[in-house]
């Protein structure tokens, strides 16, 4: 895997801003999330797990490729 | 009075076992065969869909099981490459391992997404019947443009060494390929046995990795709709589900046992011709219905 490390950052921040989508996702009905969500639903009481988890393993996976780009340099993928 | 007899639920599991690792398309063939026997069992009813849940635990456990060593190494390799920060380029457990893992996610996302509008979408017998075709076709066309022909003793060495040579790159594409399962019809094994054929896998080597990237994805599909069998959704189908489940498992073994010899030394035509003949039968059937 080629290494950038200004990604690192990048990575960290998108990971935490997933994650707390992700619990927006599971602690607000579907008529109580912001407009822009996907799956907003005026007066809708239905949570949308299902999205909240994509947005959790999303997360990790931002923070999983972060890890990886502080690791040693290593030769580059094909 | 079961909403699934046990005598259905039976053959369902069966079919089930056999369809999921066999390129013909599980969800395609759950659909066609009730309407074909005559049975009032709808692919979108409730009832059904806890059904599933019980055969797909089954068939995921099942190659869970068949493939538990690999996966113990396949696991202790992304521990690895976690502890050391990076994919050692010798390291094929852990590269086979991060290329499960890059496949598994966009089809799972899509799946997460837009499962219930695509079942929704697609969920009569006769497109179930279309789709059979077009798999059909897909798997014949995969044969066509693969890079390399099945040679004597393709099997022989590390198969995992030669599945970790597929790219990042191809690992999504055929992951988020996987995704077109999504469809009854479109079989998610044969999607991803020709992809892998297609980026120059045996039809081996490209089965084994179908096998690995379908075990996540059908298990986490599987267990996230547990509760529907285990609520309300599930009264009266338990005792036909833990039957299929039974059928499902007993099936899925010989199913991938056969295939994993079948393909030492041959392709994925037959199963295109199979789809095409049974697709184009079954729009008929339907059709005259």
């Amino acid at each position: 895997m080629t290494k950038n490390r200004r990604l690192i950052p990048l990575a960290i921040v998108a990971g935490i801003v997933l994650i707390v989508i992700a619990i927006i996702y599971w602690a607000e009905p579907a008529g109580s999330l912001p407009s822009f969500f996907p799956g907003h639903e005026a007066g809708s009481g239905h949570h949308h797990l299902k999205h909240g988890l994509l947005a959790f393993i999303l997360g990790i996976g931002c923070f999983v490729f972060a890890w990886f780009q502080t690791g040693p340099s290593a030769a580059r993928s094909r | 009075m079961h909403p699934i007899s046990y005598f259905q639920g039976a053959i369902l599991g069966l079919l089930q076992g056999i369809a999921e690792p066999f390129p013909i398309s599980s969800l395609g063939h759950g659909v066609m065969l009730p309407r074909l026997l005559g049975w009032n069992i709808h692919q979108n009813d409730d009832y059904f869909l806890s059904f599933l849940v019980a055969t797909h635990v089954a068939t995921a456990t099942v190659l869970l099981l068949l493939f538990l060593d690999d996966w113990k190494r396949i696991v202790r390799g992304l521990g690895r490459s976690l502890r050391d920060r990076e994919i050692k380029s010798d390291d094929t457990d852990a590269r086979l391992g991060w290329l499960l893992v890059v496949g598994t996610i966009p089809a799972g996302a899509i799946g997460l997404l837009f499962e219930h509008p695509l079942r929704s979408l697609f969920a009569s017998a006769a497109s179930a019947a279309a789709f059979l075709v077009v798999n059909g076709i897909l798997l014949l066309t995969f044969e066509r443009l693969r890079r390399r022909p099945p040679r004597p003793g393709d099997y022989l060495g590390d198969s995992d060494a030669r599945i970790a040579k597929l790219s990042w790159r191809q690992a999504v594409g055929v992951g988020t390929a996987q995704a077109a399962a999504l469809v009854p019809g479109i079989s998610r094994s044969g999607i991803t046995m020709g992809g892998g054929i297609l980026f120059g896998l045996s039809n081996e080597d490209a089965a084994r990795y179908s096998f690995l990237l379908a075990t996540p994805i059908i298990g986490a599909a599987g267990v996230l709709k547990l509760p529907d069998l285990f609520g309300s959704a599930g009264n009266g189908v338990r005792g036909p589900a833990l039957l299929g489940a039974l059928g499902a498992a007993l099936t899925t073994y010989l199913a991938v046992k056969f295939l994993l010899r079948f393909f030492q030394s041959n392709r994925l035509t037959p199963f295109g011709i199979y789809c095409i003949a049974a697709g184009l039968i079954c729009t008929v059937i339907f059709a005259l219905d």
